[in-house]
């Protein structure tokens, strides 16, 4: 046994080991300064499942900065926008428990409109709209792109004429919801033949 | 028979005897029609007429909006009484006034004329779908198409529109077929029909025998098929023809086959023909509460309630009207709503005939409904997954490949209405998509206002910084110690080259998806685009002002 033992084969050993060691650590080293991510991708996810209404009744000023509050730990139910489907999302994602929302739920999904014609042209409305909804210039008529608009109230109270009103959103006639009535089509069809 | 075949299906009763006596009639002319604008598949057609106007039948009133849209022509001669979001209502003058466009010879005319009248023509698919003619007409630009597929297979029971048709007007069927043949650079016809027509089968087999010597453009064959339910389904009807599979997702143009129906056919050459836009269709009107079951044409945008008082309905054993066949259809909640373009068969059935449902009972995990798919999915799982709406294990069970056949909830002992829900599965998932697209393209455009207002706020304090930077050095005024603090140069020079990097990764993404679609367009790729060169441009102000600062610092 002992004569089979010496100090070259340990040596070579430790040698290539630390040899391969220092190889991969400087790969692994680099690749992470070559890859790196400059986002953190919980954030991302976060603000994937956020309506991205930018309405701020979160207490941030928008969706991806509520994200980020949200992962250094605040609640996750401060979104009236997003509602009960919002917050059983982010706790399933979060792995947190889910809370009764914080304020009240948005009863329908609303677009702004501007009366037009009491409209005095202060862009007032234009610089709160956190999407870029709104166009017009200084005295002149201002007016809502409604396909922009997230329906998120913000332009409202700047308004010192109060002419804008939330309205509810027209939906097109293909994004029809089905209908559950007692004369079920199929089933009565079926059942005769 | 042919040795190949589709999976599942089932041999519901036909009923096709109570409609198919009767020779084809002509409804009576509607004294008022109510035109849908939105009877295809696509974006609504846009008025095009006033409240007031006088119009001939044929008279474009709503011009098409977008690719994927059909015109709207008046369906008879009078004035247009009332226009809104939805329909356009004319009151008609009795007189049947026609407009018609000039008659093409489909031989001879351009290929980009052709197209123009079936566009112009308002020509969509008349199986069901709807799907506009002339778009289907050029998709050879895209795929190489082999096989024409005419679908008379009316594999739905009840309905013989298709086999009154054949049965009347083979030969213009056939020319038809001809003709978009030709548009789509088809070499071979097939018409796939079932074997219960027997009248039908009989026209087009004489015709074929006729015109063999005549030089038919592309060689037309005649497959006759067992009658089994769903048969007449794109998918099954290609995989039982001619052996080949439409991939998931796919359209059968991926296969190299288009299908239409005969009825789409006849009008098309109508439209070429004679210059007739489709302001009429074949109906078939049948049931056990009518009492001159038959099959009519009608003009479109005629009233249901009008329509069934012609051919009479026994009111008293009425129980429910179906628009569509008995296995696909829907039933009527109101009798007030006109025959579209898409309105094959409507159903005045007695009680006896569609009886109301029994009460839905749990799934006793029989497994009858999948080996009835035709389009080979687990019917079962995707029920589970519909009530517990988990949309994930939905799409991953291939709901969207569902032909909403209805042959699941068919052979169903719990008579579960299987297809009623999927279809509110699949309506709810495509609500959610739009949803999920909405909120993407409103955070692209928050992150475009972000950076460009960051940058007006960097492109200002860079210009003040300079501004202050040029006081100093002309009143050479050395006490430059309350300075703001002069930011990390190389830093900002890392974070100028990032923002640069960028701009130069949106602009090639931008780029590829515009090589690849560009008939698409690509706006929230370009806000992105947009949001990265503002954020070059603010990097750059920050870069010019702390460099100024550092200037103002060493020149003293």
């Amino acid at each position: 046994m002992s004569d089979s033992f010496s100090w070259w084969g340990v040596l070579s050993a430790v040698g290539v080991l630390t040899g391969l060691g220092i190889t991969f650590g400087a790969l692994l080293g680099m690749a992470s300064a070559r890859f790196k991510g400059e986002e953190n991708p919980l954030v991302e996810k976060i603000d994937a499942l956020l309506p991205q209404t930018q309405c701020g009744q979160c207490g941030y000023p928008g969706c991806r900065p509520y994200a980020e509050a949200i992962n250094q730990g605040d609640a996750i139910n401060k979104c009236p926008p997003g509602g009960e489907a919002t917050i059983l999302a982010l706790a399933d994602m979060l792995g947190r428990d889910p809370a009764p929302l914080d304020g009240e739920a948005a009863s329908e999904d609303t677009v702004a409109y501007i009366r037009e014609a009491e409209c005095i042209g202060c862009t007032k409305c234009i610089q709160a709209c956190p999407v870029d909804a709104i166009i017009g210039a200084a005295k002149q008529m201002h007016t809502v792109i409604e396909d922009e608009c997230t329906g998120c109230d913000l332009c409202v109270a700047p308004c010192p004429v109060d002419c804008i009103d939330m309205l509810p959103r027209r939906k097109p006639l293909t994004q029809w919801e089905p209908i559950v009535s007692d004369r079920q089509p199929l089933r009565s069809a079926h059942a005769g033949l | 028979m042919p040795a190949y075949d589709f999976p599942g299906g089932i041999y519901p009763p036909e009923r096709k005897e109570r409609s198919n006596q009767a020779p084809l009639r002509t409804a009576p002319l509607p004294s008022e029609v109510t035109l849908p604008m939105s009877q295809h598949t696509g974006k609504a057609a846009l008025p095009c007429v006033n409240v007031g106007d006088a119009v001939k039948t044929g008279t474009l009133v709503a011009r098409r909006d977008g690719m994927v849209s059909a015109n709207v022509h008046a369906s008879i001669s009078g004035t247009v009484i009332e226009i809104n979001d939805s329909v356009i209502i004319i009151q008609g003058d009795g007189e049947d006034r026609w407009a018609t466009l000039p008659p093409l010879d489909w031989r001879t005319a351009e290929r980009d004329t052709l197209l123009e009248r079936l566009d112009d023509s308002g020509l969509i698919g008349l199986g069901g779908a709807g799907f506009p003619t002339y778009i289907k007409a050029q998709v050879n630009e895209h795929h190489a198409i082999d096989t024409l597929v005419v679908n008379a297979a009316e594999c739905e029971p009840y309905i013989t529109a298709d086999d009154l048709t054949l049965r009347h007007y083979a030969a213009d069927v056939l020319e038809g077929a001809q003709l978009l043949a030709r548009l789509c650079g088809a070499a071979h016809i097939i018409v796939g029909v079932e074997d219960n027509k027997p009248e039908a089968i009989q026209a087009l087999q004489a015709l074929l025998t006729v015109s063999a010597d005549s030089e038919p453009l592309a060689s037309v064959t005649l497959k006759i098929i067992e009658t089994r339910y769903p048969s007449g389904g794109e998918r099954q009807l290609i995989k039982k023809l001619l052996n080949r599979e439409v991939p998931s997702g796919g359209l059968p143009a991926d296969i190299g086959v288009l299908c239409h129906n005969p009825g789409t056919l006849l009008a098309a050459l109508h439209a070429v023909r004679d210059g007739q836009p489709l302001v009429a269709r074949v109906v078939t009107l049948t049931g056990d509460a009518i009492i001159q079951p038959g099959n009519y044409w009608v003009r479109v945008g005629t009233s249901v309630d009008a329509l069934l008082e012609h051919v009479g309905v026994a009111h008293e054993r009425l129980h429910q009207v179906v628009v569509g066949g008995p296995m696909m259809g829907t039933p009527l909640t109101s009798l007030e709503i006109p025959v579209t373009k898409t309105t094959n068969c409507l159903i005045a059935a007695t009680k006896e005939e569609l009886p109301p449902a029994p009460a839905e009972a749990p799934c006793i995990r029989c497994g009858a409904c999948e080996s009835v798919c035709p389009a080979q999915l687990l019917p079962q799982q995707l029920h589970w997954y519909a009530r517990a709406e988990n949309d994930a294990a939905l799409e991953a069970h291939h709901l969207f490949d569902c032909i909403e056949c209805g042959a699941c909830s068919y052979v169903c002992p719990s008579a579960i209405p299987l297809v009623q829900d999927y279809r509110s599965s699949k309506q709810r998932i495509r609500h959610k998509r739009i949803e999920t697209a909405k909120a993407e393209h409103a955070k692209h455009r928050f992150e475009f206002r972000q950076s460009r207002l960051a940058r007006e706020e960097a492109e200002k304090k860079a210009r003040r910084q300079a501004r202050l930077a040029q006081q100093q050095s002309a009143s050479s005024d050395a006490t430059g110690t309350q300075t703001a603090p002069v930011a990390d140069l190389r830093s900002l020079r890392i974070a100028q080259t990032a923002a640069k990097a960028a701009v130069r990764k949106a602009e090639k993404v931008l780029a590829r998806a515009a090589a690849q679609d560009p008939q698409q367009r690509h706006d929230d790729l370009e806000t992105q685009l947009a949001t990265a060169q503002e954020n070059l441009k603010a990097a750059e102000a920050r870069l010019a002002e702390a460099r100024a600062a550092s200037e103002q610092k060493e020149a003293p």
